[in-house]
C-alpha cells in the first residue's frame, strides 16, 4: 500500500493521514510475532491432542487475517458509528453471554462458550469492549443532556447499573478472571472522568473485599491463590515447566524451535505462549514484546492527554487499559508474578474469540484517536448532521451550551 | 442524581464568587454580615476552585500511563529474573534430547582391575585375590525414530560399517515403519557407540544401559548364580547379595580363590570323565575362620549363558544336593563315643552281621575282618556292624544331640539362596535302627557342606565353624587356631586323637590312595548305594566320597570330593567304592592346590618326626587297668526284643568299605 500523497483527498488517504502509525505499527507486529510464535508452539499441543500438526497454525492464519481485516475496517469508523457499534454488539454480546448459563457447552467447571460450526466464541471477550465503550458514552452524556432542575443526566448511576448487570452474570458463569478485568476497566473510566480521590479509595477498598468474597466463595479461585502464595503446596507443574522454559531460555533464548520445554507445557499455544517466546527468543523477546504493549498503551495515552471530546477520552482510555491489563495479566501469570489466570495474550496467543475482540478493540482505538481537524480557521464549517454529536456538544462554538454559564 | 462536580465549560466558580463579595464589602457592614464575610473569606482560603473536568482527566490519564508503566517495568523485571538472573533448571527430562549422552570411553583400562565404572549400578564381585568374578559394562541399545529419518537405505549403508552383522531387509523395514520408535541394534559397546555417534545421522538414539560379565566362564558358576534381563540377581550370590550389589558399589570380596577353583574343577572333571560318573563335587574349606576357598559342583556351565545351562548343571551338587554321607558320617560316631566317654581308641567291637527285622547289617563278604576290632581299626577298615554297636553304645538320645550340636539336622548355613535342608528322621522316628543306620551314614541324607563343616570340627581343635563365601579380612598365612570362631564341640583332646584315626585311615586302612606324600592328609572314606526311582538301593551304583584333612599335624583345609555313580576301570579292578575312585581323586587335587596355598611338603627328617606324632596303632595297647569293651565285655547290644532270630534276612543296602 503506497502512502497516499498530501494532496490526496480520498476517504483512503484521510484515514491514513489521520491514523495513529505508531499503533498501527505496533499491531501489526503483534500480528506477526503470534504467527511465528504460533508456528513454535502449537505443534506440540497439536500432536497432544491428537489433531494434524498444522491445524492450529492454518487456523491461527485465518484468524489473525481476519483480526487485521477487522482491525482496519474498525479503525475507519467515524465516532458515531463506534457508538452504534457499541450499543448494538454489546447488547447481542450481553445476550449471549446470558445464553451461555442457558446453553453454553461447559469446559473445566465454568460455562463461558458457545459452539459454533468453526469455532466456539466466548461472549465475554466482545462484552469487554463494547462495554468499555458504552460506558464511556453514558459517562460524557452526563454532561450534555439535563433532564430539569438543574439534575443532569444520571450518568453515573446507569452505567454503573449496566455494570451490576453484567457482573451478576459473569459471577455466575463464573468467570472471575473476566470480571475482575471489566471491573478495573470501569474504574479506570471512572477515575478519569473525574471521580473524588475519595470515592475512588471507596472503590479500591471495595475491589478488594470484592476479592476477598470471591476467594472464599469460588473453589479454584482460592486453590489459585494459595498455590501463588505457597509456592511448595499442591500442583505447581503448570507454572513450574512454565518458569523451567524461561530459564532454559536464559537471554538470548534456544533459538527458533529449539525449545524443548515448550513441548511439555500445558496451553503452550494458547495462555503460555509468553514461555515459548521466553524459551526460544530468549529474554530479549520477552522485552520486546513487553515494550510493544507499553508503547501501544502510552502512546494511546498521550495521544489522549491531546483530545477534548470526554467520550473519546473515556472510551478510548477504557479499551485501552481493558487491551493493557490483558497482556499484562497473561504475561504475568506465566512468569508467576500473579496467580496464575487463564487469559490470553492479545494477538499472539492462539483462540479465534480472543483474536476478533482484541481486534475490534484496537480498531475502535485507532478509529476513536484519529485525528480530527476541529472546524475553525482552516477547516470548513461542517454541515451539522456530519459532526459528531459529541464534538457538537461540547465545542466551544456549540449551540447546547451548558445552561448553568 | 445532582451532579455536583462541575463539567468540562462550567465558568469557574471563584469568577461566581468574587463579584458577589466585593459587592458586599461596599455595603454597611452588620455584625452578621462581617460574620458571613469572614466565613467567605475561609471558604476562599481554603476552598481551593476545582478543577476543570478536562484537565483533571489529562491529569488522570497520566497516572493511568503511569500505572501502566509500573505493572509492566514489573512484569520486565520478573522475566529478567526468570531468565538471566535466577533461572529455575529445566529438569533432565524435559531437554534429554537437548543434551545428547557423549559415551565415555576407558583410556585407563579400570575396568579390567575391578574398580568401579561410572554410571554401572551393579557391583563388581571379585575372588579373594581381586580377580573379578563377575562384573559390569556398559552396552548401548541403539534406537531410531523412523519419522526423522531420511533415507533408510543410506542409513543401513552408514550402519554397517560399525555394526556388520545387520539384517538389510530388516533394518529396512524397521526404519520405513511409521512409528517413532524401533530398535536397530543391541548390546554395543561404548566404542561402538561413539563410532555410530561419529556417523552424525539424524534420528538415531542411544539408550544405555549395562550387561553382567563372567570372565571366568565356567569357574565358580554356580555360586555365581546369574541375574536376569533387568540385572537382578536371580541365582547364587547374585542373589543372595542382590540388595548389596545394587546399594554399595565398593566390589564384593568372595572367599573363593579363582586359581585353586579352577585347578579342583580341572581335577574334579578329569575324575569324572575317567569314571564316567554323571556328577561330581569338591569343596575346599579353611578349617579356622570357614571360608569356601573352592566349591564345584559337576556337570557346570558358562555362567556367562545362564538362561540356556540345563537344570541339572545349575544344581548346586555341594549346597543342595542332598546325599546318604555314607561311612564319612562313620567319623561322627567316632567323634562322639571319644568325647562322650563311651568309648576309647582301644575298644575293640563285634563285625559280626546284625540282623534288624528282615535286615542285616554287614560288611562286604570280601573284606574278611576280625570278629572284634578296635575303633582305631574300624576306623581305617570301615566296619558297618562295628560302627553300629558304638552307635547303640552312644544311645539315641546323645547321638540326635549330637549331630543337632554339629548342625546336621538344620540347614547349613551359607551365603547361597540354594542352601538345602537336610532330609532326616524326626526325633520320634529315631529308634534302634535309626541309631545303627546313622552310625555307618544311612537314613540321613547331607548335602556335602555339612559334611566338610562336621570334618573341620574334628580337624581344627573342636569348633563349629561357620561357613562362608565373604573373605575374611585376614592375611591368609597368620592363621591359627586360636582365630577359629564359633562354639566348641568337642575337646582339643578328641580332636587330637580323630586326627590320628583320619591319618591312619590313609596311611593303613583303606583310604591309601588319598595319601599325597609330604602333605600328612587324613580323611575318610564314604560308599552309598543309590536310591532307585522305586526307592530301593541300587546295586553296583554308589555316591562315593572322600572327605579329609591337611595337613593333618596342624590342621589349616578340609576337603571333600564326591562322584555321584562313577563307572570302574581297569585301574579300579571294577570296583566302584570310595577307596578306588574319591580317594585317589581327592590326592590329586591336594597335590595340585596344596602349593596354590602356601602349603610345602617339609624335609624328610621333620616329615618323619611329624608322622611320628601322628602315628597310632592300628590295634592300639589297651591301658593299665582298664576295663576295655571286647569279646565277654560288649558294648552297643541291640535289645533282644528288636533283634529279629529269624533267618531270612536281607543284607542291609550298605556296604563298608
Amino acid at each position: 500500500m503506497a502512502i497516499p500523497s498530501r494532496t490526496d483527498s480520498t476517504a483512503r488517504a484521510q484515514w491514513w493521514r489521520s491514523i495513529d502509525h505508531v499503533s498501527l505499527t505496533g499491531i501489526g507486529i503483534l500480528i506477526g510475532l503470534g504467527y511465528i510464535l504460533m508456528l513454535a508452539a502449537s505443534p506440540a499441543v497439536a500432536h497432544r491432542i491428537g489433531a494434524s500438526r498444522n491445524m492450529f497454525i492454518f487456523k491461527q492464519v485465518a484468524f489473525l487475517s481476519i483480526a487485521a481485516a477487522v482491525v482496519l475496517i474498525t479503525s475507519r469508523l467515524s465516532v458515531r458509528s463506534i457508538k452504534r457499534l457499541a450499543v448494538f454488539g454489546g447488547v447481542i454480546a450481553l445476550g449471549a453471554t446470558f445464553m451461555t448459563l442457558v446453553h453454553g457447552m461447559e469446559i473445566k467447571g465454568a460455562r463461558r462458550w458457545i459452539a459454533l460450526p468453526l469455532m466456539s466464541v466466548q461472549p465475554s471477550e466482545f462484552l469487554k469492549p463494547f462495554f468499555a465503550v458504552f460506558a464511556a458514552w453514558l459517562l460524557s452524556l452526563r454532561g450534555t443532556i439535563l433532564i430539569k432542575n438543574k439534575w443532569r443526566f444520571p450518568g453515573r448511576a446507569v452505567a454503573c447499573l449496566v455494570y451490576l448487570v453484567i457482573a451478576a452474570l459473569l459471577q455466575a458463569q463464573p468467570d472471575i478472571g473476566m470480571l475482575s478485568v471489566i471491573t478495573m476497566v470501569f474504574v479506570t473510566q471512572l477515575f478519569v472522568d473525574g471521580l473524588p480521590m475519595a470515592f475512588f479509595g471507596a472503590l479500591v477498598l471495595a475491589m478488594l473485599s470484592a476479592f476477598g468474597v470471591a476467594y472464599l466463595t469460588f473453589n479454584h479461585v482460592r486453590s489459585r491463590v494459595q498455590r501463588f502464595l505457597h509456592p511448595d503446596v499442591g500442583d505447581h507443574y503448570q507454572i513450574d515447566t512454565s518458569l523451567r522454559a524461561f530459564g532454559n531460555g536464559g537471554l538470548l533464548g534456544r533459538g527458533p524451535g529449539e525449545g524443548r520445554v515448550k513441548d511439555l507445557l500445558p496451553d503452550a499455544h494458547a495462555d503460555f505462549v509468553f514461555a515459548v517466546a521466553g524459551e526460544e527468543y530468549g529474554f530479549l523477546m520477552c522485552c520486546f514484546i513487553i515494550a510493544l504493549f507499553a508503547m501501544l498503551v502510552l502512546c494511546t495515552l498521550r495521544r489522549l492527554i491531546h483530545e477534548k471530546d470526554p467520550f473519546i477520552i473515556l472510551a478510548s482510555s477504557g479499551l485501552i487499559t481493558g487491551f493493557g491489563l490483558q497482556a499484562f495479566i497473561n504475561m504475568g501469570s506465566t512468569l508467576h508474578l500473579i496467580p496464575t489466570k487463564g487469559m490470553t495474550l492479545p494477538f499472539i496467543s492462539y483462540g479465534g474469540s480472543s483474536a476478533f475482540s482484541v481486534a475490534l478493540t484496537m480498531g475502535m482505538v485507532l478509529a476513536l484517536t484519529r485525528h480530527r481537524v476541529e472546524p475553525g480557521l482552516f477547516a470548513p464549517q461542517p454541515k451539522e448532521s456530519e459532526v459528531p454529536m459529541s464534538n457538537r456538544l461540547f465545542s466551544p462554538t456549540s449551540p447546547h451550551k451548558d445552561p448553568s454559564a | 442524581m445532582p451532579d455536583k462536580a462541575p463539567f468540562p465549560h462550567s465558568p469557574e466558580p471563584s469568577a461566581r464568587l468574587s463579584p458577589s463579595s466585593s459587592r458586599q464589602a461596599s455595603k454597611k457592614q452588620t455584625p452578621s454580615l462581617r460574620k458571613a464575610r469572614l466565613w467567605e473569606a475561609l471558604r476562599q482560603r481554603f476552598h481551593r476552585p476545582p478543577t476543570p473536568w478536562l484537565e483533571r482527566s489529562h491529569q488522570r490519564l497520566v497516572y493511568v500511563g503511569m500505572g501502566f508503566l509500573f505493572i509492566y517495568g514489573a512484569v520486565a523485571f520478573k522475566a529478567l529474573f526468570a531468565t538471566v538472573l535466577a533461572p529455575m533448571a529445566p529438569l533432565p527430562g524435559q531437554i534429554a534430547s537437548q543434551l545428547p549422552e557423549i559415551p565415555k570411553p576407558d583410556p585407563h583400562a579400570l575396568i579390567g582391575s575391578g574398580f568401579e565404572l561410572p554410571n554401572i549400578k551393579r557391583a563388581t564381585i571379585t575372588d579373594r585375590n581381586g580377580q573379578p568374578l563377575a562384573l559390569s559394562l556398559p552396552i548401548v541399545q541403539v534406537y531410531a525414530n523412523p519419522m526423522e529419518i531420511i533415507s533408510p537405505e543410506d542409513v543401513y549403508t552408514k550402519l554397517r560399517q560399525v555394526v556388520p552383522n545387520l539384517d538389510h531387509q530388516d533394518i529396512v523395514r524397521r526404519l520405513s515403519q511409521k512409528k517413532q520408535f524401533v530398535y536397530i541394534a543391541r548390546n554395543l559397546s561404548p566404542t561402538q557407540e561413539l563410532a555410530i555417534n561419529n556417523l552424525g545421522i539424524p534420528g538415531i538414539y542411544f539408550e544405555t544401559g549395562e550387561r553382567r560379565h563372567y570372565p571366568l566362564g565356567r569357574i565358580a558358576a554356580q555360586i555365581m548364580g546369574g541375574v536376569d534381563i533387568d540385572n537382578r540377581g536371580i541365582a547364587g550370590v547374585e542373589r543372595y547379595f542382590n540388595q548389596r550389589l545394587t546399594s554399595d558399589h565398593t566390589p564384593l570380596r568372595l572367599s573363593i580363590d579363582a586359581r585353586v577353583q579352577a585347578a579342583v574343577r580341572d581335577e574334579l572333571d578329569a575324575a569324572k570323565q575317567m569314571f564316567r560318573a554323571i556328577g561330581a563335587c569338591a569343596i575346599l574349606m579353611d578349617v579356622h575362620t570357614g571360608e569356601i576357598l573352592a566349591m564345584v559342583s559337576l556337570p557346570d556351565y558358562d555362567a556367562n549363558d545362564f538362561g540356556h545351562a540345563p537344570a541339572d548343571a545349575r544344581f548346586n551338587r555341594a549346597v543342595t544336593g542332598m546325599y546318604e554321607p555314607g561311612s564319612t558320617f562313620k567319623l561322627q560316631t567316632a567323634a562322639m563315643a571319644l568325647e562322650l566317654g563311651v568309648a576309647h581308641p582301644w575298644d575293640s567291637f563285634s563285625t559280626a552281621p546284625i540282623h534288624v527285622g528282615r535286615f542285616k547289617i554287614s560288611d562286604l563278604k570280601s573284606d574278611h575282618f576280625a570278629p572284634w576290632l578296635p575303633l582305631t581299626s574300624v576306623m581305617a577298615f570301615s566296619s558297618n556292624p562295628a560302627s553300629a554297636h558304638i552307635a547303640l553304645a552312644v544311645g539315641a538320645e546323645r547321638q540326635h544331640t549330637w549331630l543337632k550340636n554339629m548342625g546336621f539336622l538344620n540347614r547349613v548355613p551359607i551365603e547361597l539362596p540354594e542352601a538345602g535342608r537336610p532330609i532326616v528322621p524326626s526325633r520320634k522316628n529315631w529308634g534302634y535302627t535309626t541309631v545303627m543306620t546313622v552310625g555307618f551314614g544311612h537314613g540321613v541324607a547331607e548335602p556335602p557342606l555339612a559334611i566338610v563343616r562336621g570334618t573341620a570340627a574334628t580337624g581344627n581343635g573342636g569348633f563349629l565353624i561357620t561357613p562362608t563365601l565373604l573373605a575374611r579380612n585376614h592375611d591368609n598365612d597368620d592363621v591359627v587356631m586360636s582365630d577359629t570362631i564359633g562354639p566348641r564341640v568337642l575337646s582339643e583332646k578328641t580332636s587330637n586323637t580323630l586326627r590320628r584315626i583320619l591319618r591312619l585311615v590313609v596311611t593303613k586302612g583303606i583310604g591309601k590312595r588319598a595319601e599325597s606324600p609330604g602333605y600328612f592328609v587324613g580323611g575318610k572314606t564314604g560308599t552309598a548305594e543309590k536310591i532307585s526311582a522305586h526307592g530301593t538301593y541300587l546295586k553296583n551304583v554308589n555316591i562315593t566320597a572322600f572327605t579329609g584333612l591337611f595337613p593333618v599335624n596342624a590342621p589349616r583345609y578340609a576337603l571333600y570330593v564326591m562322584l555321584d555313580a562313577p563307572k570302574p576301570t581297569a585301574e579300579t579292578h571294577g570296583w566302584t567304592t570310595a577307596g578306588w575312585i574319591a580317594a585317589p581323586t581327592f590326592s590329586k587335587i591336594v597335590t595340585r592346590t596344596a602349593p596354590m596355598l602356601g602349603l610345602f611338603p617339609p624335609d624328610p627328617a621333620r616329615a618323619a618326626q611329624i608322622e611320628e606324632q601322628l602315628a597310632i596303632p592300628l590295634i592300639p595297647p589297651i591301658p593299665r587297668g582298664a576295663h576295655a569293651f571286647g569279646p565277654g565285655h560288649e558294648a552297643g547290644i541291640l535289645p533282644a526284643s528288636v533283634a529279629n532270630p529269624r533267618h531270612h534276612t536281607k543284607k542291609h543296602p550298605s556296604h563298608a568299605d
